[in-house]
C-alpha cells in the first residue's frame, strides 16, 4: 500500500494542510458560540422546571449524548432537507459547511446545556437569598451573581468540550467539506503517501489543541482568582 | 413603625407560625429567643419575605402586604425596608468585600460608583475591617465575614435590620468580634430584630426580649422582665436549660 515511507514529506505537507485551517477553526467558532447560545437556551426550561419543554430538553439532550456524532452529522445533511422538503424549501444545493455548523451547535448545545444547569445549581442558594434581601430582582441576582460565578465552575468542562469539538471537525470531510482533513484526504488521494499526511495531520491537530489548552488555562487562573488557591492578579 | 399581625407559615402539615403579632417601635431593639424549630427564623424569613407568609399581614414603615395576594413589586419594596444578616453570612463569593458592600447601592438604590464606594468604606470602617476592604470571602475568617455581611446590611441604611442567628456558625473565639460590632450598630439608634441563642447579650443589648415556642409569641418584656420576672413556666424552663450560672446568681 501507497509508496515508500518518507519522512521528509511530513515537513512539506504541513504549509499546504494548514492553509485549510481556516475552515476547521470556523466550524469550531460557529459551532462553539451557537452552541453556547443553544445550551442557554436549553438550561432554563430545566432551571425553572417549565412543563413540557423540560422533557422535550431531556430528550433532545439524552439523544446528543446517545448516538455518534458522525451519524448526527448525515441526519442533519440528508434528514433536513427532506424534512424542508416537505415546505418545498430546496437547501440541497447548500454549502455542506453550513450542515457541519448547524451538526456540531447542536451538538455543543445540548452538552453546554447540561453544563451550565449543573455549574448553576452548584452555586449555594444562600447567595440568591443575600441579593433578594437586598431587594435585587431575579434578573439583577441572575446577572449579577450567579452568571458570573457559574462560568467560573463551567469553566474547565466548556473548554474541554471546545477542545473534542476541535477533533471532532475532523468527520466533516465525510460530507465533502474542504477542511484541513478534507485536504489531507485529496492529498493522499493524489500522492498515496497517507501515512505521512496523517503524521502531518496529527502534528498541526496537536499543537492547535495545545495553544487551546494554553489560552483556556490563562482564562481560567484569571477566573479563579477569588478562589482561596487562586493567585490573585487583577 | 412595624407591625406584624396574625403572621401563619406551613411547611406541608407542620404548622410553624400559629398567628404571631408583634409591634416594633422605630429605634428598638429586639431579641427573640426559643427552642431550635420555634418559628424565630422563619418569622424573621417571613419579614423580609424569604417565605411567603399564608396568612397575616407584614407591615414595615409605610409598606404593607396582606399575604396571599402579593406582585413582586411590593414584595421588592419591602424587602428594600429592611436588610438581612445570614447565620452562614451568604457574602457573593466572586466580590470584594468592598464589592459585596457596594452591590446593593450601585444595584439596587442606583448610586453612582463613587458614592458607593464612600459609603461602603465608611461602613466597612465601623465594622473595623478598613484594612481588608479587597480580599474575597475565601480569605476571610468566619467573624470577618459576618462583619461584612453586616456591613452590606448597614449600608443600605435600611429600616431595620434583620439578624439571623449572625454567631450561630462561628467558632467560639470568634462571636466576640461580631458581637461587638452589633452592639456598636445598637448603640446609634438602628431599629433591630434579632435572632439568637446568646442569652447574655440578649440581655445586654435588648429593648425588648420576646420568647417564642412552637409556633406562638409565649412571652414578651423587658430584659428584667423575662430573665428575671417570667411568669411562664415555658420561658423558665428554657432559661434555665440555656443560662445554667442563672442559679448561681439568684
Amino acid at each position: 500500500m501507497g509508496k515508500v515511507f518518507d519522512p521528509a514529506l511530513i515537513i512539506e505537507f504541513i504549509p499546504t494542510l494548514t492553509k485549510y485551517l481556516g475552515i476547521t477553526l470556523e466550524i469550531l467558532i460557529y459551532s462553539t458560540i451557537l452552541g453556547i447560545l443553544i445550551g442557554i437556551v436549553a438550561a432554563i426550561p430545566k432551571l425553572f422546571h417549565i412543563p413540557i419543554l423540560k422533557q422535550m430538553i431531556t430528550l433532545y439532550i439524552s439523544f446528543i449524548r446517545g448516538t455518534p456524532i458522525l451519524i448526527q452529522l448525515f441526519l442533519v445533511y440528508y434528514g433536513l432537507p427532506a424534512v424542508l422538503m416537505l415546505w418545498n424549501i430546496d437547501i440541497t444545493r447548500m454549502d455542506a459547511l453550513y450542515f457541519v455548523i448547524i451538526t456540531y451547535s447542536l451538538s455543543n448545545g445540548a452538552i453546554f446545556a447540561e453544563i451550565f444547569r449543573s455549574a448553576i445549581s452548584a452555586i449555594n442558594y444562600g447567595q440568591t437569598e443575600a441579593a433578594y434581601s437586598i431587594g435585587m430582582t431575579r434578573f439583577q441576582n441572575f446577572y449579577r451573581i450567579i452568571f458570573p460565578q457559574a462560568i467560573r465552575i463551567a469553566f474547565p468542562n466548556i473548554s474541554n468540550s471546545i477542545i473534542g469539538s476541535l477533533k471532532d471537525t475532523s468527520l466533516a470531510f465525510t460530507i465533502g467539506v474542504m477542511d484541513m482533513m478534507g485536504r489531507g484526504e485529496t492529498l493522499i488521494a493524489s500522492t498515496a503517501h497517507a501515512l505521512e499526511v496523517y503524521i502531518s495531520l496529527a502534528i498541526v491537530y496537536y499543537i492547535v489543541v495545545v495553544i487551546l489548552e494554553k489560552v483556556f488555562k490563562i482564562s481560567e487562573r484569571y477566573l479563579n482568582r477569588y478562589q482561596p488557591n487562586g493567585t490573585a492578579t487583577i | 413603625m412595624i407591625d406584624i399581625k396574625e403572621l401563619r407559615k406551613s411547611f406541608g402539615h407542620n404548622e410553624v407560625l400559629k398567628g404571631i403579632n408583634i409591634k416594633v417601635d422605630k429605634g428598638e431593639i429586639i431579641s427573640i429567643l426559643g427552642p431550635s424549630g420555634s418559628g424565630k427564623t422563619t418569622l424573621l424569613r417571613c419579614l423580609n419575605y424569604l417565605e411567603s407568609p399564608d396568612g397575616g399581614t407584614v407591615t414595615i414603615g409605610d409598606i404593607s402586604i396582606n399575604s396571599g395576594k402579593v406582585n413582586k413589586k411590593e414584595i421588592i419594596s419591602l424587602r428594600k425596608k429592611s436588610a438581612m444578616v445570614f447565620q452562614s453570612y451568604n457574602l457573593f463569593q466572586h466580590k470584594t468585600a468592598l464589592q459585596n458592600v457596594m452591590e446593593g447601592l450601585l444595584v439596587v438604590q442606583k448610586r453612582n460608583a463613587k458614592e458607593s464606594k464612600e459609603i461602603a468604606l465608611e461602613v466597612l470602617q465601623k465594622v473595623g475591617l478598613k484594612n481588608k476592604i479587597d480580599s474575597y470571602p475565601s480569605q476571610l475568617s468566619g467573624g470577618q465575614q459576618q462583619r461584612v455581611g453586616i456591613a452590606r446590611a448597614l449600608a443600605l441604611n435600611p429600616d431595620v435590620i434583620l439578624f439571623d442567628e449572625p454567631t450561630s456558625a462561628l467558632d467560639p473565639e470568634l462571636v466576640g468580634e461580631v458581637l461587638e460590632v452589633i452592639a456598636k450598630i445598637a448603640k446609634e439608634g438602628k431599629t433591630m430584630i434579632i435572632v439568637t441563642h446568646e442569652m447574655n447579650f440578649a440581655r445586654e443589648i435588648s429593648d425588648r426580649i420576646i420568647f417564642m415556642d412552637n409556633g406562638v409569641v409565649v412571652e414578651e418584656g423587658t430584659p428584667k422582665n423575662i430573665f428575671v420576672e417570667q411568669k411562664e413556666e415555658r420561658t423558665r424552663q428554657f432559661l434555665k436549660r440555656m443560662t445554667p450560672e442563672l442559679d448561681y446568681s439568684i
